[in-house]
């Protein structure tokens, strides 16, 4: 099932001069586990919230195309009624924290609320993701006394506890140390592999090659490639795009070598060592 | 946490009373003196604030407050005393000045009724905690978005202050004087309102559309995590301010 049809999206913030999203056009299936790379400014932020519908309707501008999500087009609905269904984590977890709650219990239950959940499912759902995210130690503390990794992780919990069919994660592990970057990886998919369809903006590209199963690479606002991390990495102009390949591409590149029967170069360790490990034997 | 607010963790009656209990003593304080105008009717509400204020352990926290208010009316008193019109009774002369009886009364009156709505606002404040008097107030159907407003100021504002700190100590890492006398205060903060005011400008937009994809304007009926917090006698102290302020309606009608 399509979960998000994207048609000749265009998209201007207000005063600008240049396009920020320049006619992309893309299906993503349900279960799926996208990741989105592409240098600064490129529009993967701008291209997230569109998906949850604050481009346009909180920022306005000028907007051309579809953008249907989970059967909801959402140049048609409110921002309220799309977040049932899409959850987005932004950038800076700081930002995200509501300021009116006292605990991370009540800071996680704030959407909750919102959207009318009865009180015991409410906090079965805290319990999990309270769990899922390795937060359980902190749930009396304020929220605003959280380490900035702490915070991104709670942000997470909030949005996941919204139990939406589709989840975005703008640079969701920024703040977080490798070992707690691969804690929130895990946790996401996870959730993936439960159905949840993932779009994900993230630097650490060892990580998007191990987890998603296709890549969209942006530049200036353009769709420039959208596929398997395999084809995406192997990419002879990747730097053009202000993008790094995996360490282990770049390794096998240099070394030559293919995933057998393929064109590409192996962008994971398993791949990598299956390919380097035959060659040492 | 850092904490704008004023509210003081003591454990006391007054501490257990719900917060819309302390709306209308507010009330009561306001109207009873004007209804009633008398000055034993004025000294008797501050008395009973202030025995309130001791019952609830806070009245040392009074002190700051009543500086401020005290200095204020003691400029209004001795401008009534000696310059109201109709000042005819002299009281004592102090060299060129004197002081008169009817200006005296005036201003006496008055300023107990200052201090008698700043004690009603001190029960509040000192013995409420924000979030508490919030969450009454919306479950009682005010909006939920004026809510958040008010518990929000009372976090994010020392957030800030916060941020105002950090970037005080990177501009004087940078070697810029921020500290010394007045003119080199004042210098020193300008530079500090761009990324500050930049800076809130900008959480505020991304803070905004945070909320907003949590559910904030969701027309569905809104639920609670906590459950409400059970307070006593809130029916028979409520109406027996309401009774008290309508006896003293009819007191002075009839009267
Ligand atoms: N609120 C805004 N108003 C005007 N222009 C904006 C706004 N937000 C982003 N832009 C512009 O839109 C373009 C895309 O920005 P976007 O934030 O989507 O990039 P990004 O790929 O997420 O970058 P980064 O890696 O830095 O997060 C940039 O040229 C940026 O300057
Ligand atoms: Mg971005």
């Amino acid at each position: 099932m399509k979960k998000i049809i994207v048609e000749n999206l265009k998209y201007k913030y207000p005063l600008t001069e240049s396009l920020a999203l320049d006619n992309l056009s893309f299906e993503v299936e349900q279960g799926e586990f996208i990741g989105i790379i592409g240098a600064n400014a490129s529009g993967k932020s701008t291209l997230c919230q569109s998906i949850v519908g604050l481009v346009p309707h909180f920022y306005k501008g000028a907007y051309g195309g579809t953008v249907i999500v989970d059967g909801l087009k959402v140049m048609d609905h409110a921002v309220s009624d799309i977040a049932l269904k899409v959850g987005i984590v932004f950038q800076n977890p700081f930002n995200q924290v509501t300021g009116s709650k006292l605990t991370v219990l009540e800071e996680i239950a704030f959407g909750l609320e919102n959207i009318g959940v009865p009180q015991t499912e409410m906090l079965e759902r805290i319990e999990t993701v309270l769990e899922l995210l390795n937060i359980a130690p902190y749930r009396e503390r304020h929220p605003f006394d959280l380490s900035g990794g702490q915070m991104q992780r709670m942000a997470i919990a909030s949005i996941i506890a919204m139990k939406p069919n589709i989840i975005v994660l703008d640079e969701p592990t920024s703040q977080l140390d490798p070992e707690g970057a691969e804690e929130v990886f895990q946790a996401i998919h996870r959730l993936s592999e439960q159905g949840i369809t993932v779009i994900m903006v993230e630097h650490k590209m060892e990580k998007i090659a191990h987890y998603c199963n296709r890549v969209m690479l942006l530049q200036k606002g353009k769709m420039i490639d959208f596929d398997t991390p395999e084809k995406i990495f192997s990419r002879d102009d990747l730097e053009t795009y202000g993008v790094t390949a995996p360490v282990y591409t770049r390794v096998c590149k240099a070394l030559d070598l293919k995933i057998p029967g393929t064109d590409y170069y192996p962008v994971t360790l398993e791949q990598a060592s299956r390919v380097l490990g035959g060659k040492i034997k | 946490m850092k904490s704008i607010s004023l509210y003081t963790d003591r454990k006391s009656v007054l501490h257990s009373l719900d917060p819309i209990n302390k709306l209308y003593y507010i009330a009561f304080a306001i109207f009873i003196p004007i209804i009633l105008p008398s000055i034993e009717i004025s000294l008797a509400c501050v008395a009973l604030s202030f025995t309130l204020l001791i019952s609830g352990k806070v009245f040392t926290k009074t002190m700051p407050a009543f500086g401020v208010v005290l200095f204020t009316l003691l400029t209004v008193i001795l401008i009534q005393g000696l310059f109201r019109p109709g000042n005819a009774t002299i009281l004592f002369q102090a060299g060129p000045f004197t002081m008169y009886r009817e200006g005296l009364l005036y201003a006496s009156i008055l300023s107990l009724r200052v201090i008698n709505i700043v004690s009603s606002f001190m029960i509040l404040v000192l013995t409420t905690s924000p979030s508490d008097l919030v969450d009454s107030l919306v479950r009682k159907g005010m909006s939920p978005r004026i809510g958040y407003v008010i518990s929000s100021v009372f976090q994010i504002i020392p957030e800030m202050m916060a941020a105002m700190e950090t970037i005080t100590d990177a501009q004087r890492a940078r070697g810029m004087e921020t500290e010394g006398n007045l003119r080199v205060r004042i210098r020193a903060f300008f530079p500090l309102l761009g990324p500050v005011v930049l800076g809130s400008l900008i959480n505020t937009k991304e803070r905004a559309m945070a909320l907003e994809v949590r559910g904030f304007n969701a027309k569905s009926p809104k639920t609670y995590l906590l459950d409400q917090k059970q307070y006593r006698f809130s029916t028979v102290i409520q109406w027996g301010i309401l009774f008290v302020i309508g006896c003293a309606i009819v007191w002075r009608l009839a009267s």
